[in-house]
């Protein structure tokens, strides 16, 4: 038998025992029998806006426990890290609404026990039984807003009041506007464009709403959640849609830049605070959630980390120039036509495979 | 005088009995080879069982249930995206060895002795560098306000929309792996036999047809791993596209990120074109071990 033979045999062997190792489960997360190891640190897993040294540091002086923070930038990059680790290290994550419910699905989460919580009421009425999670089970809301479009007053005259001012304008802003890296918020606001909902369970209104991205297509620069903001501050783009947060940011660094929520409608999103069911140190992240409920603290990250803090207590001690910016605390009135995004079962599929037609094409 | 006893000599001759024929090559390859099998053979092979399940999410059993994932990527948009890939390594590749063999040829040939190890450490320096930092000084220098249309509009020359299209992709990939391709053209120009040059142009021989005839013949297998090694890299690269390309840059290693890193999550389509993505790369460098050697004859 020649060498080479022998190893083809070989790499067939191998390849077989690739299939011989069926029937395991792929990215298993099991539950954490251990929630009290690791007393004395906590691994938090949060946005990139929403947590910085002082606040650690806070937590460190009141509790004595060393606080690590890791940070995405995508909910979706956060689960897969999450089921790829088996669980991991962490025993505080903030996934937006929809991923709760996503995670919840999955059986993910473990229920906060509300008798541990001190200043759960403090929460404004409509938090306290968000409709992503009933009675906040297995979530404690932090920050809340919504998707606009910021763009710069300076160049743009008319200032825009509604999505389809994008495809008005294509060939006045060809190149110098951004969508956002998601297909849910982009797919969406097109969908409430055309006069559906965001979380529309027919192929027909979502093929129309790719038709229309499509056309728009060539004008848009990229699909971004983050890069625009440098881009918008050096005078590259005009126009960029984004999440109220980073636009309350943007916009205190240049004024010109302004934000406004669409007309037809746009999403409404809350991130909340979770406890994973494979969390080390489940006493750790009580005290994380109770330090952020207090209203003292609430009112201090809302006005350095441009939060929109739900918490009720905390709005009364802001000063009256922060609880007037409706970019950060957008009135009823605005807030009417927003809608906020579901998971949409097995029609995630297809919203997959038009957005992959989008973004690839 | 050592006083040799009847028992050393056997010990002696103990010692030097040849050992089994695979136990030398087994204890020497043997570290490598287990690392090898840990994080690159077993990995693939769990790839490509994950790849033979159908939509398969985070959480469900691996059964291997058929090809329904290969099929898949037949489907014209996927094919499109695999195209885009290969066309921007290929690019690339044509791109990194025009600018370097000039490069190359000049320190290996050309510049003083003493100056070679200095001029190829100034070349080499970028790769001491994030690739992730050097990707985003691009955007930096290619953005509509950034430093390259800044100095084109202070000399009068019109602007150029660089980023955000294939062009900042092709620069962007090209600058990354330039050092690579000078450096092994470096090592291959270095062994250059001048007389054979020589010989040629008593012969009669003009520059080009020297070139073409004994310089290029000689150095081929040098031009043909750098081609290969620049090929590979670009194939699978993902920032350069990422951050440089615009809403009509997909290639094939940012939709395995899509796949698993996305809303998405199917696995098992991501692990497929992985695996297509590996298999390319094969083709590569079945090529090159077949065809490298020597130069194509005339």
């Amino acid at each position: 038998m020649t060498n080479r033979r022998l190893f083809f045999k070989g790499v067939a062997a191998l390849s077989g025992l690739s299939l011989a190792g069926c029937g395991w489960r792929l990215a298993e997360v099991r539950a954490n029998p251990n929630t009290s190891g690791q007393r004395d640190q906590l691994y938090i897993f949060t946005w990139t806006q929403y947590t910085d040294n002082q606040l650690l540091k806070t937590f460190s002086t009141q509790t004595g426990m060393k606080v690590l923070a890791d940070v995405y930038d995508s909910n979706d990059v956060m689960l897969a890290k999450l089921q790829a680790g088996g669980g991991g290290t962490y025993s505080i994550i903030y996934p937006s609404d929809y991923m709760v419910q996503k995670m919840v699905n999955k059986g993910l989460l473990t229920e906060i026990d509300h008798d541990r919580l001190i200043g759960l009421e403090n929460l404004f009425p409509r938090f306290q039984n968000p409709s992503y999670d009933p009675n906040n089970r297995y979530s404690i809301p932090f920050n809340w807003g919504t998707t606009g479009l910021l763009y710069n007053s300076e160049k743009i005259k008319d200032a825009p009041q509604d999505w389809d001012y994008l495809w008005r304008n294509q060939k006045q802003l060809n190149q110098q506007m951004t969508l956002l890296n998601d297909v849910r918020e982009v797919m969406g606001a097109t969908l409430r464009m055309l006069g559906y909902s965001y979380n529309s369970k027919n192929e027909q209104e979502i093929k129309q709403a790719y038709e229309k991205l499509k056309v728009l297509k060539p004008a848009i620069a990229r699909f971004d959640t983050d890069a625009w903001q440098n881009q918008i501050l050096a005078g590259d783009l005009l126009l960029a849609m984004c999440y109220s947060a980073d636009a309350v940011r943007i916009s205190q660094e240049n004024p010109k830049l302004k934000y406004v929520i669409p007309r037809s409608g746009s999403s409404l999103w809350t991130d909340s605070i979770v406890i994973p069911k494979t969390a080390p140190n489940q006493a750790g992240a009580y005290a994380w959630i109770n330090m952020i409920l207090q209203p003292e603290l609430a009112a201090q990250i809302s006005q350095r980390l441009n939060i929109s803090t739900p918490n009720s207590a905390g709005f009364e001690q802001l000063p009256k120039t922060i609880q007037n910016n409706t970019n950060l605390f957008p009135p009823e009135s605005l807030l009417a036509n927003c809608e906020r995004v579901t998971p949409v079962g097995e029609f995630e599929a297809v919203y997959d495979r038009y957005w992959t037609q989008l973004t690839s094409g | 005088m050592v006083n040799f006893q009847k028992s050393d000599i056997s010990k002696i001759e103990e010692l030097q009995r040849p050992q089994p024929n695979w136990l030398q090559p087994l204890v020497l390859l043997a570290p490598s080879g287990i690392w090898l099998l840990l994080l690159l053979v077993l990995p693939t092979l769990i790839i490509f069982q994950l790849s033979l399940v159908a939509d398969i999410r985070p959480g469900d059993l691996v059964n291997p249930n058929g090809f329904k994932n290969y099929i898949r990527i037949f489907d014209p948009l996927y094919v499109q995206v695999i195209v885009r890939s290969l066309f921007f390594a290929f690019g690339t590749t044509i791109i990194c060895l025009i600018l370097g063999f000039p490069v190359a040829y000049w320190i290996a040939q050309i510049a003083p002795q003493r100056w070679r190890n200095l001029l190829l450490l100034a070349f080499v320096l970028p790769l001491w560098t994030s690739s992730l930092l050097r990707s985003y000084a691009w955007i930096t220098i290619l953005r509509p306000s950034g430093l390259l249309n800044s100095l084109l509009s202070n000399l009068g020359l019109p602007t150029l929309q660089l980023l955000n299209q294939s062009q900042a992709v092709f620069i962007g990939m090209s600058y990354s792996l330039l050092p690579y391709m000078v450096l092994i053209l470096y090592a291959s120009l270095e062994k250059l036999d001048k007389r054979l040059l020589e010989a040629a142009a008593d012969l009669g021989a003009n520059p080009v047809e020297t070139f073409g005839q004994v310089t290029v013949p000689q150095i081929f297998p040098g031009i043909a791993a750098a081609s290969m090694l620049v090929f590979i890299t670009g194939l699978g690269d993902f920032v350069d596209p990422e951050l440089l390309g615009g809403a009509s840059s997909m290639t094939a290693a940012r939709l395995v990120y899509n796949q698993f890193l996305g809303a998405t999550q199917n696995w098992g389509f991501g692990s497929a074109l992985s695996m297509t993505l590996i298999l390319l790369v094969s083709i590569a460098i079945a090529l090159l071990i077949k065809f490298g050697e020597t130069a194509p004859k005339r």
